[in-house]
């Protein structure tokens, strides 16, 4: 083979990957013309429903032209098991399963047994707006979307001045007895995150931090000093009761019976949206340590379609239009920082998210504490 | 002949076959296995159960009775044990008394008045238990009905019974009551007319002819009423998870605490065999009363 021929060689096959590469650029931009479908699986109840529905995904769909959303519904989690089921199974062949992004319960589960995309691979800018700490519990493998905090509730009409630390709220108790009561724990967490709070104000940092993470029953004598403190309100609790269900303690709330109580966030903003509460109740977030809280987080199996896609509308979902949408129509909290949400939205919070959300314990270490709270206060 | 009654016999069988593999299946199978679990196997049908609980005592060879031992120990559970005797004890021997009496009440005096009393004594029938029990506990709680007229007519320290465990007593009464009226007046109703008038007509009052022949002629339907109330106020659940103080309280919410909120399903199910022993003395005594009175019609129709 002589010079010639191979800078003629050169030259073709120069042409070719020139021509090659047009080809695929053109492709390209076909594609890109052409619509992609994600699907989005949710389950809750119909404010879940309604959220996804008709605000946040007819409002990516305007913008992003090329993206369809495709939205299934699971009432009441009735299909979380077969769902996560179907697919822990197609991640583990590397099969699509025919979902792209997952907004339930079963995620964190989820998250924790690797089945999803960790968030470090996510390519959607708003997710660094994220509180950090709400990626340990899933092991920064699920995204928080919004959350719930427990606050305390309180009449304005009969207590002008609420108290602001947990220790003022317990001179509180012992000054107005009968005026307060929490659900017992093992019926609402609105009840638990009280228990837990007073508990964990005896509790070192470290030792906490252990309890939030995992599960260490030999801890669990820390919990003895709290416990005491708890039974000893039972002579300044309304009636000595502790209703069940977080419901019941806002049906007293409502009715006049208590002054004020630890409730969900969520679950009141609502109530006073529909007159459950009269506007007297007004809402507020205590310190040295604030009331527990928790997220609801989206999560990306690993073996979803269309993941370039599917992270655009994740940003969507953080973006604060989104979660200004979140918060009115959920009454959730944003799970981005306020400073990026309107005026509106922030001086509604105002009151009530000092804090970020602060975390609870692990889910068998949660068991234990009800059972003992069980045991030892009423 | 032999051949043909063996035929028959198979035919039964068959014929009955299905039902009993249904109730094997899905009732038998699932006690054995839950009774293997609370006696520490956890095994083939428990290992996802046993898998996720918490306070597990497991044993890979014989049994134990670890988990007895815990749940029997428990001071919690000794009051809620008591609480759940007294509750049923009383209700019973209550629901017995009003309905033989509203009953009794309808088959004498067959007015317009005891027909309107015995059917408003129904209507709790057709009142699902979650409404009649927030019902319940508005009524008797502190800014509740009976306090407010009490407090009208003077009495200022009526107690206020919502959240406990007389508040859950009055509910099981209410739920149970229709029942027992139903059961009773259909039982005094099956009493012939001229057995009453002949004891009329041979001088008997109308005590005596209650004690002589309504009591004795009635004895069965008492024993269902007394027997099924007992078992479904053992069992209850929605009744003192609404209505009852926070401990102690009956054994249905404890068991569902331990089960979901402590996630303790082996104690949860040592508990549910507790209670089963207790319904099955009761139920003895409901087989022992149809057997006495089938002998007894037997040897004399």
């Amino acid at each position: 083979m002589n010079r010639k021929h191979l800078g003629a060689i050169i030259v073709l096959a120069l042409a070719v990957v020139l021509a090659s590469l047009a080809a695929t650029s053109k492709a390209a931009t076909k594609r890109q013309a052409k619509t992609d479908t994600i699907v989005l699986y949710a389950s809750g109840d119909v404010n879940v429903q309604s959220l996804w529905q008709q605000y946040i995904i007819p409002g990516f769909e305007k913008k992003n032209k090329n993206i369809k959303v495709k939205f299934i519904f699971s009432e009441h989690g009735v299909q979380d098991t077969t769902t996560l089921a179907r697919i822990g199974a197609a991640v583990k062949q590397r099969k699509w399963p025919g979902i792209d992004l997952v907004d339930a319960g079963l995620v964190t589960t989820l998250a924790t047994d690797g089945l999803t995309q960790p968030v470090t691979k996510a390519t959607a800018p708003n997710i660094k707006n994220v509180d950090q700490k709400l990626l340990t519990p899933v092991k920064g493998a699920a995204i928080p979307y919004r959350g719930s905090s427990v606050v305390l509730a309180y009449d304005s009409k009969n207590v002008p001045t609420p108290p602001k630390s947990l220790g003022a709220l317990l001179a509180w108790i012992k000054a107005h007895p009968g005026k307060f009561t929490y659900n017992s724990p093992n019926s609402g967490g609105s009840g638990y995150s009280f228990a837990e709070t007073v508990v964990d104000s005896f509790i070192p940092a470290n030792v906490l931090k252990q309890m939030q993470t995992g599960y260490f029953p030999n801890l669990e004598s820390n919990w003895k000093q709290g416990l005491d403190l708890l039974h000893s309100l039972n002579q300044y609790v309304y009636q000595g009761v502790y209703p069940n269900g977080n419901a019941a303690v806002l049906d007293l709330l409502g009715k006049g019976q208590i002054w004020v109580a630890p409730v969900w966030s969520d679950q009141s903003l609502t109530a006073l949206k529909t007159g459950q509460l009269p506007p007297s109740v007004h809402l507020t977030q205590i310190a040295n340590p604030s009331f527990t809280g928790g997220a609801a987080y989206l999560g990306v199996p690993k073996s979803a379609k269309h993941k370039v896609d599917v992270y655009k509308f994740v940003d969507y979902v953080l973006s604060p239009a989104a979660q200004t949408q979140i918060i009115n129509v959920m009454s959730g909290f944003p799970a981005i920082p306020l400073k990026l949400m309107p005026k509106a939205i922030q001086n509604k919070f105002a009151d009530v998210s000092a804090n970020s959300l602060r975390p609870t314990y692990a889910q068998k270490q949660q068991s234990d504490f009800k059972a003992q709270w069980q045991q030892t206060v009423p | 002949m032999r051949r043909r009654e063996l035929r028959e016999g198979a035919q039964g069988l068959l014929m009955v076959l299905p039902p009993v593999a249904v109730i094997a299946v899905f009732i038998g199978f699932p006690v054995v296995a839950a009774i293997a679990y609370t006696l520490g196997r956890a095994g083939g049908p428990n290992s996802v159960v046993a898998s996720l609980g918490q306070r597990q005592f497991i044993v890979q060879h014989g049994v134990t009775l670890d988990a007895y031992r815990d749940v029997l120990g428990n001071k919690t559970i000794h009051r809620d044990l008591w609480a759940t005797v007294w509750v049923t004890v009383l209700a019973t021997l209550v629901v017995v008394v009003v309905s033989w009496a509203i009953a009794l009440y309808l088959r004498l005096a067959d007015t317009r008045l005891a027909r309107i009393v015995s059917g408003l004594s129904v209507v709790p029938l057709f009142i699902p238990v979650v409404i009649a029990s927030y019902a319940m506990l508005v009524f008797y709680s502190s800014d509740g009905f009976m306090r407010s007229v009490a407090y009208h007519l003077g009495w200022h320290s009526f107690p206020t019974l919502g959240f406990t465990l007389w508040c859950v007593f009055l509910a099981e009464v209410w739920v149970n009551i229709p029942f027992g009226v139903l059961m009773m007046s259909s039982g005094l109703n099956g009493v012939p007319n001229n057995l009453i008038e002949a004891a009329r007509d041979s001088g008997a009052s109308m005590p005596r002819v209650v004690r002589s022949i309504l009591l004795p002629m009635n004895v069965i339907p008492t024993v269902i009423v007394a027997t099924f109330t007992a078992i479904y106020v053992l069992g209850s659940f929605t009744v003192p998870y609404l209505t009852g103080p926070t401990a102690p309280n009956l054994l249905g919410p404890s068991m569902s605490n331990f089960f979901s909120a402590f996630n303790q399903p082996q104690q949860a199910e040592v508990l549910a065999i507790v209670v089963f022993v207790l319904a099955l003395g009761i139920g003895a005594v409901y087989v022992w009363a149809n057997v006495r009175t089938g002998k007894r019609s037997a040897v004399a129709p």
